[in-house]
């Protein structure tokens, strides 16, 4: 309710919303109610009888009328005679606490008013005092707190410095609680623009508040929405790619005031733009979602900073900008290609990837009835047993393709095992056409079948007329931006591209992906439509795609294609390295967060496994921690034990820069494995972003607490409506009802149309 | 080089089992079915219906040249790919189509096949278009085997028309450990395999004007990729057409199969 219309409601009923909210109803005639009843009812037949009695130029409208008028005034009268009131707990003065919780975060140095946020909270808690904390502290005893990404007892607003890194205000009000656990507390008031940016849940603490009964009231402070402001709210990267990928990263950018116009998004990797595009702005409060396509070259740690430049009278400045690091490793990645006949498409893909020094495709061939051919092993014990039996085999790969060989081929446990090297060691499978593949090939109702992301139809069983059909390629709409189909330097010159290369054929009728599979490539020709070329989904950890073509080669040896054209390679570069891109370590190091403020304390999470990628609990963890002055620290992690094979270590950073954390596992004094990840210590910025008042969030904490939401403009009731809570030490007040102004004004209202209908109709 | 019909052929083969060692590698099939299966393949290719959505094509270079009035390039055709096909598909698990497949250098089509034979091509001589076409099915990532030249003369007429194809590119002697000589089939020696009308015969296996050895040279890429492979005074096809003959010698064909298969595995996969 806005204060224009609180008032009118005070004025009308006497008092003002909160009472009614929180006082209970009650009739406080000093009679029997029955017997008021029982004497109202007769005064109530007294005009009903007269008027039907009536005889004359009454018609029967007229009568109706004038009798429910007479009928209500009575009534009115009736019920004021009845003495209706409200009982109402109010806090019994200077005996009750009241925690006040003030933000002291860099958010309230915006200017998003005529001042800053915190100029409010400096004018109502400075040395000089205001008319709410003197009302305030009339009524109870105040206990002030600043917050921010902690919480400190403060006596006035010139403690604070809002210059804090986060707004934690869920914590912040579990330990204010907690701290006035031990007095009787009416109440908590939060003076806070609520944004939150701790992304904890603030469930469990409005579930503690509510059954302690200690409401919370919010004010609100800044603007819901800004004038003009471009905020890039999101950027979602991947953690670490090969080195020489291309990669696809989505930035959402929200704005407001900038409908229709367009502003430049640029990438920068240690100073080089690596991306530079236009980017058209919806309408406001819509959010803008576009993909910057690149190429990391330079391995390591990429600190990437994506920027749009500022735009005249933008309010915050800071949210422009966001960074992200990316762990560019220059490492070779072995994948397992299993072709179960001789093909071309073998010697195709090992020619494309030749030169790709990241990439390690081992063949191993079915070249006739038990006879295999291996190819670019490390040495001559791998495969040597042919196909692998067991889980360290073969997951020592970090990508399997299956190409044209029947599930016949495998033993269930094999068949079970290559799902498990999808969902449970995170590995990446691509599977290609053929007639041995898919449907074809037997695969359907195996575990492998379960991991596909198409549907497989029933085969043909008659060999002599078994599928073909020859498909031009068309990229879908969710195609044309991912990173596989990145063929030609940006999203749209790729998709001209692919409408131009020559039709591919396939052997396995595929046409139906499964629920939360994405296809990104159909084919079309032969009186078919919309064949799936490519797709995939997530199964588990790992990734699988379907590629149920059976002579991509025809990208490279079409005489269509030019020489030098290196659609071929580049594509199945990319395919190869997006599928094991997300592929995890035995062991696995991460930070929460790319960018820790000083002195913010943050958790080393390592995740252990073996080499079957069981969880490992009794290994010996230590992080190495390189800090930018270069002087090494040692840390033990400790098994969670709520989670296998999860060991935790915090860490304090001290200095600004670039953090690397080699993390190395052991068990029993052999080597699990070692993992790395860095992050930067600096001035976090996250105040800066999504930092409009959220008063959605405040009303929430408000009204599940039982308490109330003001702004600025409205706080001047909360002294008096503070007062009204069934919290700390209340009386309980009886407020009269019979003499509100709204009761009069009604009673007279009745009267007079009563008169005026009888004018009306000629009746008097 | 004689020339039957292909029905006669094909009933040829089924019913002799194809006498060498190369068929006795399958027990589990006897005349009645081979016949059985070349008679079926014929009827599909009949329809047309075998040739689609294959994976392998024996493919024959049709070239200019000369041999009188017939063409070089159709020596032995189509009896020794149709039997060649025969041994490949039972010898390995190849998905081969079961019929000769010529086409043109000029052809555009050419690039869809990367596998492709040429023979007696020493009486080679080709036109502008057929080496535009050589060459970029070469360079495109196609794998050429040579056949059946012999002496010196037509190695002179080969080295020539190839030059004109990849003139950057030099012809060098495949060694002995060279991959391709162990992609399937392990082999430790280079035969020279005579024509019907000679060696088989039990004299003299070559065709030059005095003795000569077999070679087996080749074309590599700046990668170090063989291009082309040259089986220089040696007749591979006249091994493969007619190996179900009882007099032509064990030994020969056998080898011939071998290497020939050891060029198609190796052709598709690297």
């Amino acid at each position: 309710m806005g204060p224009l219309l609180a008032n009118v409601f005070e004025f009308l009923f006497k008092y003002r919303p909160v009472v009614f909210e929180n006082g209970r109803f009650v009739f406080g005639a000093p009679w029997p109610v029955l017997l008021l009843l029982g004497v109202g009812l007769v005064l109530l037949l007294f005009p009903l009888i007269s008027y039907l009695r009536v005889h004359g130029r009454l018609n029967r409208l007229d009568k109706a009328v004038l009798t429910g008028l007479r009928i209500a005034v009575l009534g009115l009268v009736v019920f004021c005679l009845l003495r209706p009131m409200l009982v109402v707990a109010t806090v019994v003065p200077q005996e009750n606490y009241l925690g006040i919780l003030l933000d002291d975060s860099r958010s309230m140095q915006i200017v998003d008013g005529e001042n800053t946020r915190s100029e409010f909270i400096r004018e109502q808690f400075g040395p000089d005092g205001s008319d709410l904390v003197t009302q305030l502290a009339d009524r109870f005893k105040l206990r002030l707190f600043g917050f921010s990404e902690s919480i400190e007892r403060v006596s006035g607003s010139d403690e604070l410095t809002f210059t804090g890194n986060q707004t934690r205000l869920g914590q912040s009000l579990d330990r204010a609680r907690a701290e006035l656990s031990t007095v009787p507390l009416a109440g908590l008031v939060v003076f806070t623009d609520g944004a939150d940016n701790s992304e904890a849940p603030l469930n469990e603490t409005i579930m503690q508040l509510r059954s302690r009964g200690v409401p919370v009231h919010a004010v609100g402070i800044g603007r819901e929405t800004f004038d003009r402001d471009i905020e890039i709210t999101r950027v979602e990267a991947p953690r670490a790619v090969l080195q020489g990928s291309a990669v696809a990263v989505d930035v959402m950018i929200m704005h407001s005031g900038y409908s229709g116009e367009t502003v430049q998004l640029n990438v920068e990797d240690g100073g080089r733009i690596v991306s530079s595009q236009d980017v058209e702005l919806p309408r406001d409060g819509e959010i803008a979602t576009v993909q910057a396509h690149f190429e990391v070259e330079e391995p390591g740690p990429r600190l990437l900073r994506f920027h749009i430049p500022t735009e005249a009278n933008e309010l915050v400045e800071e949210n422009n900008e966001r960074e992200v690091l990316v762990l560019v490793r220059d490492r070779r990645e072995k994948i397992l290609y299993f072709e179960g006949e001789p093909r071309f498409e073998v010697k195709f893909l090992r020619r494309a990837v030749a030169d790709d020094e990241n990439l390690q495709v081992v063949i191993f061939q079915r070249l006739a009835e038990n006879k295999f051919k291996r190819l670019d092993v490390d040495d001559p014990d791998e495969l040597a047993g042919g196909f692998p039996t067991t889980r360290e085999e073969l997951f020592q790969y970090r990508g399997l393709i299956l190409g044209s060989v029947e599930a016949s081929f495998f033993t269930h446990d094999q068949l079970q095992m290559i799902a498990e090297f999808v969902g449970q060691r995170g590995g990446g499978l691509l599977v290609l056409g053929g007639k041995s593949a898919f449907a074809e090939g037997g695969y359907a109702n195996t575990p492998v079948d379960n991991v596909l992301p198409v549907v497989l139809q029933a085969p043909v069983d008659d060999d002599t007329d078994r599928f073909f059909a020859e498909l031009d390629v068309e990229l879908t709409p969710f195609g044309q931006s991912h990173p596989v189909t990145q063929i030609s330097g940006d999203p749209a010159t790729s998709e001209e591209r692919w409408a131009e290369l020559p039709a591919v054929s396939t052997v396995n009728p595929i046409f139906d992906v499964k629920p939360g599979a994405s296809t990104l490539i159909t084919g079309s020709g032969d009186g078919i439509e919309d064949a799936v070329v490519l797709a995939f989904q997530r199964f588990g950890r790992g990734r699988v795609i379907a590629f149920p073509v059976q002579d991509s080669w025809i990208w490279q040896m079409h005489a269509d294609i030019p020489l030098e054209d290196m659609t071929h390679e580049t594509y199945w570069r990319q395919l190869l390295r997006w599928l094991i891109s997300s592929v995890p370590d035995p062991v696995i190091a991460s930070i929460p967060k790319d960018r820790v403020g000083l002195e913010e304390r943050v958790t080393i999470t390592t995740e252990v496994t073996d080499s079957a990628f069981l969880k490992v609990n009794d290994a010996d963890v230590r992080a190495y921690v390189l800090p930018p002055s270069g002087v090494e620290q040692s840390l033990e992690l400790e098994w969670t034990v709520e989670e296998d094979g999860e060991y935790v270590v915090d860490l304090v950073p001290q200095e600004e820069g670039l953090y690397e954390i080699r993390v190395s596992a052991e068990r029993a004094g052999e080597p699990v494995g070692e993992a790395i990840t860095y992050f930067e210590a600096a001035e976090p910025v996250e105040e800066y972003f999504g930092a409009q008042m959220r008063s959605s969030l405040l009303r929430r904490i408000a009204d599940e607490t039982g308490g109330r939401f003001y702004t600025p403009e409205t706080v001047a009731t909360l002294p008096e409506d503070v007062r009204y809570t069934e919290s700390g030490s209340t009386v309980y007040e009886e407020k009269d009802l019979w003499d509100m102004p709204i009761v009069f004004m009604l009673l007279v209202g009745l009267v007079a149309t009563e008169w005026g209908f009888r004018r009306y109709r000629g009746l008097i | 080089m004689i020339l039957l019909p292909r029905p006669a052929i094909l009933l040829l083969l089924g019913a002799t089992g194809l006498g060498a060692s190369v068929w006795s590698v399958s027990s589990a099939h006897d005349d009645a079915s081979v016949r059985e299966t070349v008679l079926k393949s014929e009827q599909d290719r009949e329809s047309g219906r075998a040739r689609l959505g294959r994976e392998f094509y024996f493919t024959r270079a049709m070239y200019r040249g000369h041999l009188g009035r017939y063409p070089s390039w159709k020596v032995d055709f189509p009896k020794a790919d149709v039997q060649f096909l025969i041994g490949v598909r039972r010898l390995t698990n190849i998905d081969a189509y079961e019929f000769e497949n010529p086409v043109g250098l000029d052809d555009p089509d050419l690039r869809k096949y990367p596998f492709l034979y040429a023979l007696e091509v020493g009486r080679m001589a080709l036109s502008p278009g057929e080496i535009e076409g050589l060459r970029s099915y070469l360079l495109a990532g196609g794998f050429l085997v040579i056949d059946d030249f012999w002496d010196l003369d037509e190695w002179r007429n080969f080295e020539y028309e190839i030059g004109r194809v990849l003139p950057e590119y030099r012809i060098v002697d495949i060694p002995m450990d060279h991959p391709l000589l162990s992609s399937f089939y392990e082999i430790e020696e280079i035969l020279q395999v005579p024509n019907r009308g000679l060696g088989a015969a039990g004299g003299r296996t070559w065709e030059c004007w005095n003795p000569c050895d077999p070679e087996l040279r080749g074309i590599f890429d700046e990668n170090g990729r063989l291009m082309v492979v040259i089986n220089w005074n040696t007749d591979l096809g006249d091994a493969w057409e007619w190996v179900e003959q009882p007099w032509y010698p064990w030994r020969y064909s056998n080898f011939a199969y071998k290497l020939g298969i050891n060029m198609i595995v190796y052709g598709m996969s690297h």
